[in-house]
């Protein structure tokens, strides 16, 4: 083996390797919390919100845009699916018709950054800041919590032989999407619109509409990220979907560094997801401050931006 | 003598770009600098203006040697050009942009607008310049932004201008403004290096004319002892079109445009056939629009007015998509840009037009499409360590390769080739070309455009010229000679 194979090699399992590190080291320092089989399956229903959204903004990265809107639209679907639960919606319909009404958002998004050309950094930070707006319009500020039938919060905390259902959604979501991604026409194409816009649109691939499908994706998957929370917790949180956002990203981004070429792929965003969350459920094992795992995040977060960059070869 | 520069040259790749210069510029003298593309002009203007640093030679400016290390440099000693684009930040006026670059005159520790303005106004006025001071640059006209840029050249002590193409995005009588600013340039003493395509204007202009021809000088005269067909006589080598063997009768008419513009203005009037069994190739000198051309009728530029019937169907709204449904398919320039995803795999690339194909139940199926793309690789000769290498680790000849297999795996019979043979190695240029023709030959129909002369000679059984946009005369290449062709492109 070449040592560039070796250095390429390093990089695709480096990730991975790392976070075995992680579990490692949380495993050494408190075993009896954190080595158990009851944790772990504690972890994969922490980090299944998570990794649903983190799909979304993989998908949107996909295609070389950015959607900042994922963390607001998770909040605007907890709202929306709790209060027409409340309403007296049936709650299986509640869910569907709040990723419905996301999806009509995230086509908004992705219609205007494909047909106008903008920047769509500011574009979804503009919606971002409508939907907000319209959240507190709903709710006043306050979070719904009052009579919310108890059907609502099967989704969120539902088991099934033992393994929560939430982790058992996500891990479906996962790989559909990751077959969607590389083993569907669809996918490729959005692979081939990030790879070079103007070389896609010349071999006849429809850039706009592929564009938009990435973002009315990531919106669907954002609002479900949100109903699931509400669901797991029994209640909706006006901002409940704002610590996804960058998480999410950061998740892509440590997903970036298990592809040879650094590019976002959704197994990666899976393994990202999962150092996340291991990392904060092991932190406040340790009884870390929060602020602590705010630093500790961040890092991680620089650094796997940093080892993308490096992985893609075009670094300085 | 301003000017002097003995034996510059300089090498890229071990091939030169310029070899033996000897270029002299008077004071107050409006030297003329003609070539074909690639001649080396631009090489030059880059060695004077310390973009380049050159192999060998000295240059000598007031009689004194001096060495152009860096672009500051060589604004320093008197030297300003200007260019094809324009390098004015849109957003601020005339003033700031006259005053980029330089020091902002100051006063109680504040920069002093009014006498900036005032500067500006000054040298302005000097050359009869007229602009609105306070107009940002994108609101400007395409003259008053080049005044703007002699402008700016003057508040430095600017001894040579280098206009490059400077009438390229110019109409006439816009041309016209420029025309009587260089003369009062000349008045003042100042000597201008005039780079262009256009015959006229350095009949008109120039006192001396300097003649570039691959890479070397092959001449300088005063202009008023020479005539239009004694320049193009200079600049070109002789060359005639090797016979081409036309197997098969050229059929009917597969493409026809009628009088294209594009939306930008940059394809003006544009009219022509290409017929199945045919290799029509358009030349034009550079900025003619040949790639704008073939990008309007691919559907990828927008087009503004005309027609374009494929098959005896007009169609109106064209996208790069229904031209592949028709068979239409386009060879980019601009490789890496437009013609291939560098970050994909060989086959990913080379299916990218028609990966549907190897689906079932919308699933690829890996086996089946490496398959195919495996016989590309075969036919092609592509060299590759498989199909699953990345297009950008090959090199530029096999790069161009996957392309053409990307476009030969839609089934296409147009094929509107925009500078196919461009870096890539001989041996590929000559299978591209013998590619071409045994497309040709099997009905396809082949719009082939190239910037070198001696290539649309050698592969093109027609050759349209296009200038400024329009088509011009249509020439059969049968014992065409260069000189011949490149007369229609020179002549006004």
């Amino acid at each position: 083996m070449k040592k560039t194979e070796i250095k390429k090699v390093a990089q695709v399992y480096g990730t991975v390797l790392a976070m075995l590190a992680i579990i490692i080291i949380f495993g050494i320092l408190r075993p009896a919390a954190f080595l158990t089989v009851k944790n772990f399956i504690n972890i994969s229903r922490q980090m299944a919100a998570l990794t649903v959204v983190s799909i979304g903004a993989t998908m949107v990265m996909v295609v070389n845009e950015f959607d900042l809107s994922v963390g607001s639209m998770a909040s605007l679907g907890g709202v929306m699916a709790a209060l027409m639960a409340v309403a007296g919606v049936p709650v299986g319909l509640s869910f569907l018709l709040t990723i419905l009404i996301c999806m009509v958002i995230g086509l908004v998004n992705g219609f205007i950054v494909a047909k106008f050309r903008v920047l769509s950094f500011i574009t979804t930070l503009g919606i971002s800041t409508i939907l907000d707006g319209l959240i507190y319009r709903l709710t006043g500020g306050a979070t719904v919590f009052e009579n919310i039938p108890p059907t609502f919060t099967w989704l969120g905390t539902a088991k099934i032989v033992g393994i929560p259902f939430l982790s058992i959604i996500m891990l479906i979501f996962v790989l559909v999407f990751a077959f969607f991604m590389t083993q569907t026409p669809a996918g490729r194409k959005m692979y081939a619109i990030g790879g070079g816009e103007e070389a896609a649109k010349i071999a006849g691939i429809a850039v706009g509409k592929y564009k938009i499908l990435a973002f009315v994706l990531c919106a669907a998957l954002a609002s479900g990220t949100g109903i699931a929370v509400a669901s797991r917790v029994g209640s909706a949180n006006t901002s409940a979907g704002a610590g996804y956002f960058l998480q999410s990203y950061a998740a892509a981004y440590i997903g970036c560094t298990v592809s040879r070429q650094g590019i976002p792929n959704v197994a990666g965003t899976f393994v990202g997801a999962a150092i996340l969350s291991i990392l904060a459920n092991g932190l406040t094992i340790l009884q870390m401050p929060s602020y602590m795992q705010d630093i500790i995040t961040g890092i991680i977060i620089v650094v796997a931006v940093i080892a993308q960059k490096l992985g893609r070869g075009d670094a300085k | 003598m301003l000017l002097r520069t003995t034996n510059v040259s300089k090498q890229f790749n071990g091939v030169y770009a310029l070899k033996d210069i000897d270029l002299e510029i008077e004071k107050g003298e409006v030297h003329g600098l003609v070539g074909e593309n690639g001649a080396g002009k631009s090489t030059l203007i880059k060695i004077l203006t310390g973009v380049y640093s050159l192999d060998q030679g000295d240059i000598y400016w007031n009689d004194q040697r001096v060495d152009i290390t860096d672009p500051v440099e060589s604004r320093k000693i008197g030297i300003n050009v200007i260019h094809q684009d324009y390098v004015l930040i849109p957003a601020f006026n005339s003033v700031e942009n006259v005053y980029l670059g330089s020091e902002y005159p100051k006063k109680n520790g504040r920069i002093d607008w009014k006498s900036m303005r005032k500067e500006v106004e000054v040298k302005a006025g000097e050359l009869g310049i007229e602009i609105d001071l306070s107009k940002a640059a994108y609101e400007l006209t395409p003259p008053q932004r080049t005044c703007l840029e002699i402008v700016r050249a003057m508040m430095t002590d600017c001894q040579l201008l280098i206009l490059d193409e400077p009438t390229a995005s110019l109409t006439d009588k816009e041309a016209e403004i420029l025309f009587s600013i260089i003369g009062k340039l000349k008045e003042r003493g100042t000597s201008i290096l005039y780079v262009t395509h256009r015959m006229d204007e350095i009949f008109r202009l120039t006192d001396r004319v300097t003649i570039f021809k691959n890479g070397t000088k092959s001449g300088v005269v005063e202009t008023n002892k020479i005539d239009k067909d004694g320049l193009i006589d200079l600049m070109t080598e002789k060359w005639k079109a090797q016979a081409i063997s036309h197997s098969s009768a050229i059929g009917e008419v597969a493409l026809e445009v009628k009088h294209l513009a594009s939306r930008d203005g940059i394809v003006k009037d544009m009219s022509f056939q290409a017929h199945t069994g045919e290799i029509l190739g358009i030349f034009g000198l550079g900025g003619s629009g040949r790639t704008e051309l073939l990008e309007c009728i691919y559907g990828y530029r927008a087009v503004k007015d005309g027609t374009i019937t494929i098959k005896g169907k007009e169609s109106r709204k064209r996208t790069p998509r229904n031209s592949i449904q028709e068979g239409m398919v386009l060879i980019s320039e601009d490789r890496r840009g437009k013609a291939m995803i560098g970050g994909m795999s060989v086959r990913e690339n080379i299916t990218l037009s028609c990966m549907e194909r190897y689906t079932k139940a919308g699933r690829f199926e890996r086996k089946r499409e490496s398959e195919a793309v495996r016989q590309q690789i075969d036919a092609l000769q592509i060299r590759t360590t498989g199909t699953e290498q990345r297009a950008i680790e090959l090199s530029g000849g096999n790069q161009q390769k996957v392309v053409f297999a990307k476009a030969l795996m839609t089934g296409p019979n147009i094929f509107l080739c925009d500078e196919p043979t461009q870096a890539v190695d001989v041996k590929t240029r000559n299978e591209i070309h013998k590619l071409l023709r045994e497309r040709a030959d099997a009905g396809s129909a082949v719009v082939f455009v190239s910037s070198d002369l001696k290539e649309v000679l050698d592969v093109a059984d027609n050759i349209q010229i296009m200038s400024r946009g329009r088509s011009k005369e249509l020439l059969k290449n049968e014992g065409l000679t260069s000189n011949e062709v490149l007369a229609c492109c020179y002549d006004k």
